[in-house]
């Protein structure tokens, strides 16, 4: 790639990135709110049931949704999974050309992967009554930007023209971001996480025995 | 409804402030992260009773986002149609009572099964709050939190007939126990604890208070009711007022300092037990000056403490457990009744799932006092009620007086020939 347009698309995906952060950040610190203490005297530790949130508790074990969806619950995990490593791998591409192509290189089956579930839930959303039913234009959106972003990473040759054409999508992914349903990447730690203080304070989380028994 | 007053546009101007004002602190949260996949359908009792896509959490929660993105989002603001954003309309308010109050109870099972991770019972309460806020709490609702805020009791009981109701029940008491002391207490200064009721046991269930009276007795409590501000429940935290949620609470641990007592006891009652216990103080914006505990923490206490003996075998029959969602997933109390029931009952079984996991039955909410969806209510409780059989049990205890009366209609309608009883009365039964 000529060296002027390597540097400027990285600029430009760079500047993207940081509206993404800013856009996020300041979107958590509205929604926060403020002043928002609890007044109720605790009865359980609130940090312990974020870590039991994050860990044992997203296990189809006790997350009944998972379980009874399993597969939908694999397909989603093996998508986001893929998401997440492409992102880091063009993330790497942006601070690291030569590192990043490397990485990419590696990335092109599991993205393939990620890709094939992507579509599954795709074609679930589109099928399903109850589920057209339920999304908005948005959810489309959403997801299909993902596949391409993983069809980018999966399909694209690791050439200076399929650099350029992965660091584009990632620029104009990154854009929308904060803007649309892909914001859930931020607020599923938030929300999450803000759960299960809650239910930690009062001692529901974590659970005192499992309640199957 | 709301105000004839009002226009269409003064009402959706209130609706938007209400919907601003609550979201920001944690309901935004979820609404930000809700990927609308779905999943969530079997963890709702009603959704499982009536599986239509009005019933599905994701779809109850989305009537609240489409609002909250229409106001409190970019894109919503300038391409609504993108992202589903939606105006306060007259229609679209319409559907928001329909799916916060007449299909969910905030149960918050789905919450806890959600992929992501979303407190959509918070979700539907920041609905309820806005439509509060605008007047458009159902009428039976509305009369319920008016009857508190007006009488001091949401069944408008009048203080001529509790003192009566006490009175009697004192008598009963006294020749039960043999023992003068053994009384219910009301508007003694001074004494240890102030104990809370449900209106519900004066009115149509004395014999769950004088169950409870009998065991304060057993252990040489020193107890009183009050006869102004008695009421465990508030239905402002049901309908989303929380100027009325925060009147009453205020109303009644002012009643405690005057009365000098040094704790305030919650009988049983899931709803009750959250507002006062987890909501209050934060309705109040400050800490409580003095404990405020369930009864079946005290009466764990009793039994640990040896202050009241017991012979399990007085309750020979197979007894269940049903746990309330407001005092388990929301409370936090779960192995008090369990630790209790242990020693006052011979044969105790568990329904499957239970704790955190339990099913709602269907009565929560504010349900019972909204008549325009008493069949969808009653259907809703259709898994309790196999949990219930499947138990082969002849007693259901429920620490919940509003779990109560629905698990009495739901033996009737499903016919599963089971007595409903508190814990206390279980306790009561087996005292030495």
């Amino acid at each position: 790639m000529d060296p002027w347009l390597s540097v400027s698309i990285r600029l430009v995906a760079l500047l993207s990135s940081a509206w993404a952060a800013v856009a996020l950040t300041v979107q958590v610190l509205w929604t926060r709110g403020s002043g928002r203490r609890d007044y109720s005297r605790p009865a359980g530790s609130p940090w312990r049931a974020v870590w039991y949130s994050f860990t044992t508790g997203m296990m189809p074990a006790r997350k009944e949704s998972a379980r009874l969806h399993a597969a939908e619950f694999a397909l989603g995990l093996v998508l986001h999974v893929g998401v997440l490593t492409c992102l880091l791998g063009l993330g790497l591409l942006v601070a690291s050309p030569t590192t990043g192509i490397r990485v990419l290189a590696v990335l092109r089956i599991p993205a393939a992967v990620a890709l094939l579930a992507g579509i599954c839930l795709l074609l679930r959303r589109a099928i399903s009554p109850v589920l057209r039913r339920l999304s908005t234009p948005d959810d489309y959106l959403a997801i299909l930007a993902t596949c391409g972003l993983l069809a980018c990473c999966a399909f694209l040759p690791v050439d200076s023209r399929g650099q350029l054409v992965r660091l584009v999508y990632f620029t104009a992914l990154l854009v929308y971001l904060p803007l649309g349903k892909l914001r859930h990447a931020v607020f599923f730690f938030v929300s999450r996480g803000n759960y299960a203080r809650r239910l930690g304070y009062r001692g529901v989380y974590p659970p005192a025995r499992a309640a199957t028994e | 409804m709301p105000a004839d007053d009002k226009t269409p546009a003064d009402i959706a101007t209130a609706a938007r402030e209400a919907l601003v004002r609550v979201v920001r602190g944690a309901a935004a949260y979820h609404l930000n992260a809700c990927v609308r996949c779905g999943l969530c359908g079997e963890s709702c009792h009603i959704y499982r009773a009536d599986p239509t896509p009005e019933n599905l959490p994701a779809a109850k929660a989305a009537k609240v986002a489409s609002h909250y993105r229409r106001y409190c989002t970019l894109v919503g603001r300038y391409l609504p149609r993108l992202v589903g954003a939606r105006d306060f309309t007259s229609a679209a308010l319409e559907e928001l009572v329909e799916a916060v109050y007449g299909r969910c109870t905030g149960c918050g099972r789905c919450g806890l099964h959600c992929s992501i991770g979303l407190d959509v019972a918070a979700i539907i309460r920041a609905g309820r709050h806005v439509l509060a806020s605008i007047g458009m709490v159902p009428d039976g609702l509305q009369r319920t939190v008016s009857n508190q805020l007006e009488t001091g009791n949401q069944m408008a009981i009048p203080r001529d007939e509790l003192l009566s109701t006490a009175e009697w029940l004192s008598e009963d008491l006294k020749l039960e126990r043999g023992d003068e002391a053994a009384r219910v207490y009301v508007d003694q200064p001074g004494q240890r604890i102030l104990y809370l009721v449900n209106p519900r046991e004066v009115k149509f269930f004395p014999l769950s208070l004088m169950a409870a009276a009998g065991v304060f007795h057993a252990a040489g409590e020193r107890w009183t009711m009050s006869s102004k501000f008695y009421d465990v429940t508030n239905y402002g935290f049901y309908s989303g007022d929380d100027d009325a949620a925060r009147e009453l609470t205020r109303r009644v641990m002012e009643e405690a300092r005057a009365l000098g007592v040094q704790e305030v006891i919650l009988s049983e009652c899931g709803h009750g037990f959250r507002s006062f216990r987890w909501e209050g103080p934060n309705w109040l914006g400050q800490e409580y000056p003095l404990p405020v505990r369930s009864v079946l923490e005290l009466l764990e206490e009793y039994l640990a403490a040896g202050r009241i003996k017991v012979d399990p075998a007085k309750n020979s029959a197979r007894v269940t457990l049903h746990d309330p969602c407001n005092l388990v997933r929301w409370g936090g109390v779960s192995e008090p009744q369990r630790r209790v029931l242990h020693q006052v009952v011979q044969d105790f079984v568990e329904m499957t799932p239970n704790r955190q996991d339990n099913f709602c039955c269907g009565g929560g909410g504010g349900m019972l006092s909204m008549s325009e969806y008493g069949d969808r209510r009653v259907a809703s409780g259709a898994t309790k009620a196999e949990q219930i059989r499947a138990t082969g049990a002849s007693i259901v205890a429920t620490p919940c007086h509003n779990c109560a009366d629905q698990l009495l209609e739901l033996s009737k309608r499903y016919k599963l020939g089971v007595e409903i009883q508190a814990v206390v009365e279980l306790v009561y039964s087996a005292l030495l």
